[in-house]
């Protein structure tokens, strides 16, 4: 499996405020991709080192092997559809398809044209007077229709209604499916990413709190509810996420691959966004998190 | 990228070249007319020739009105309107995202978006100043001196152009943002022009001078000679004279035999010493009534006459001669200036913005 983004100590720096610090990751390619993070983690930032719209003020990052936006080829290679969908406004749906096609060596019209009229839309509307669901699907179909190996979405579906969000991410699936293109999407919203994403990246503050696949990262977490007890004496296989006591009961996220054999634990399944909080929360207090006070510090 | 960037300027590129047509054409019309009107009236005129060229003159039409107002703005408006928008507006609507995430180099945008830019703004003030050159030939030539109109015609207005376009794309580029980016345009342009005419214009070639007799000079006579004061002050002499025809007179002032410039302090020893009798009489007015003196005819025209045998005027000039050198120096200097801009631009672009 080819590797989509690599980055070493990748830093970005805007004046004196560091916006994305000492982040070392690997996102692999031919899967889509999450990258979660609250507000602020660098998530953007990220993304844009990645398609070449930033430099890095420290470290390195390669995308699919070469440097960011180092010539045609690289651009070439790299679909992205930025935050809020740009488009130019006075230019018609049918003129954004033209420059596609001037400015992409590998443009595929008819994809373009069939997409277009897939989706309704009038080429000769101009892009501003569009919805912002169908502004995002023509961003998406500009993305795609160059035909790139990897395709870098900036949070494609914040701006959208539910309806126009779930359009958008089928549209996705269905350009995955037929081309087999490498995605990586980054979002806040848990819920769009876990129908869609079948790899997960979380982001906090710069760093990397959580990455894997997501059947994987389902399949090793589980809620444990059960009579309350100190949690320094379970086993070393299981390590905490999250913690939190009640006077006489404690309910546990705990991270392990082995079966739970404890009797007095009752197992439940964690859903995704369970997950993902858990982590949020523990990389941003620096530790497992606990709703008591008597709680033993780990 | 050419098509493209002309896809994107061209419904304005295009409105602009149609107005210009429709002015060229209207220039063309009535610039007939006027050098026919010009020919019967004037050239050929019998009697009261004076009253029939001021006649001819005081004509003014629409058109006069709108090409001297095109002549004094169009440059201003081309930053305002081509130059600063030209990348200030895809910073703005984050459309820069998407042109530079296609398969095409920065480096290779912003230079194809600054060159057809920039050939656009050549075409449209060449075409402009043209026109209003053409069309203002026979009032310029028999109403002012060309060196007044310096900067409204001939080829200086395209350099002006292309330095207003190309700090235009750089205000734009740096500030992001279309207004803030007009206005200060407007700012810079200003600034550089004025500059220019104040401090750069006059130096750039060494003036000529000459020296005039002020034998018979008045205050109302060619070369200006007066004496009087200003506000209560101390008694001055004031004079003026202009170089030969058409030319442009920089400075004028008095010299003595030797040739040296006078000091305050000796042209004060001078008008006590010959001119006694000019200047108020003792507490007749009050200090600080702001009119000068009216100087009793006698006493003046003595003191005039003492002042027309002991000095004479030097007047530094630019001759008629230099008016080309001085346009060719001038368009230079802001297309300098605005390739300075545009590399500015370029290198603000590919390595600075993000």
């Amino acid at each position: 499996m080819t590797t989509a983004i690599e980055t070493e100590t990748l830093g970005k720096r805007y004046g004196r405020r560091w916006a994305l610090t000492d982040c070392t990751l690997s996102i692999p390619g031919g899967r889509v991709v999450g990258l979660v993070g609250p507000n602020g983690a660098g998530k953007t930032t990220l993304l844009h080192l990645a398609v070449g719209l930033l430099q890095p003020s420290a470290g390195s990052i390669s995308v699919l092997g070469g440097v960011p936006a180092a010539g045609p080829e690289q651009l070439a290679r790299i679909g992205f559809l930025a935050q809020e969908s740009p488009t130019y406004a006075r230019l018609t749906v049918g003129q954004h398809l033209q420059m596609g096609q001037w400015l992409n060596p590998s443009w595929d019209t008819d994809f373009a044209a069939q997409r277009v009229a897939e989706l309704g839309l009038d080429v000769g509307q101009r892009a501003g007077t569009l919805s912002g669901g169908q502004r995002a699907q023509l961003a998406l179909t500009l993305a795609v229709a160059k035909r790139p190996e990897l395709l870098v979405l900036d949070e494609p579906v914040a701006a959208l209604d539910p309806l126009a969000r779930r359009e958008f991410l089928q549209t996705l699936m269905e350009v995955v499916a037929i081309h087999g293109v490498s995605v990586v999407l980054s979002s806040h919203l848990i819920a769009d990413l876990e129908r869609v994403c079948d790899y997960l990246v979380v982001l906090v503050a710069g760093r990397v709190a959580l990455t894997g696949d997501v059947d994987e990262l389902l399949a090793c977490h589980h809620r444990l509810t059960g009579p309350r007890r100190d949690v320094s004496d379970l086993p070393g296989n299981q390590s905490v996420i999250e913690e939190s006591h009640t006077e006489k009961q404690s309910t546990l996220l705990v991270r392990t691959t082995d079966p739970i054999l404890d009797p007095a634990w009752t197992v439940t399944p964690v859903t995704l966004d369970d997950v993902v909080l858990a982590y949020m929360r523990q990389a941003r207090d620096g530790g497992p998190r606990s709703t008591n006070h008597l709680a033993v510090a780990r | 990228m050419t098509r493209f960037a002309w896809l994107q300027s061209r419904t304005q590129t295009l409105t602009v070249a149609a107005i210009l047509a429709a002015l060229a054409i209207a220039a063309a019309i009535t610039g007939v007319q006027l050098a026919h009107l010009y020919n019967i009236d004037v050239r050929h005129c019998q009697s009261s020739c004076d009253l029939a060229l001021s006649q001819w003159l005081s004509r003014q039409t629409f058109l006069q009105h709108t090409l001297d107002i095109l002549s004094r703005v169009a440059p201003a408006l081309i930053g305002i309107f081509w130059g600063a928008p030209l990348l200030a507006r895809e910073f703005e609507t984050g459309t820069f995202r998407l042109a530079w995430t296609q398969s095409v180099s920065r480096s290779r945008w912003v230079l194809t978006k600054l060159g057809m830019g920039a050939l656009a703004t050549v075409v449209v003030a060449g075409a402009l100043t043209l026109t209003i050159t053409w069309w203002y030939r026979a009032i310029d030539l028999a109403s002012s001196n060309q060196y007044s109109l310096f900067d409204q015609r001939d080829i200086a207005p395209i350099g002006y152009a292309l330095f207003a376009f190309a700090v235009g794309a750089l205000i734009g580029a740096v500030i992001r943002r279309t207004v803030p980016a007009m206005a200060t345009t407007l700012g810079v342009y200003v600034f550089a022009r004025i500059a220019t005419t104040i401090w750069i214009r006059p130096n750039l070639m060494s003036p000529l001078r000459k020296f005039l007799a002020l034998a018979g000079a008045s205050p109302t006579s060619p070369v200006q000679l007066g004496v009087g004061m200003h506000n209560g002050g101390h008694l001055q002499l004031f004079a003026k004279g202009d170089g030969p025809e058409g030319s442009w007179t920089l400075t004028s002032h008095l010299v003595n035999s030797a040739g040296h410039q006078l000091s305050p302090a000796q042209i004060s020893t001078f008008l006590h010493q010959y001119c006694p009798n000019v200047g108020p009489p003792p507490l007749a007015t009050k200090p600080g009534q702001g009119v000068a003196r009216v100087i009793g005819p006698d006493a003046g025209r003595a003191c005039l006459e003492q002042v027309a045998k002991t000095f004479h005027l030097v007047v530094t000039y630019q001759p008629a001669s230099r008016y080309w050198t001085f346009q060719w120096l001038e368009t230079g200097i802001f297309a300098v200036l605005a390739l300075t801009a545009a590399a500015g631009c370029y290198s603000w672009v590919t390595r600075r913005a993000s």
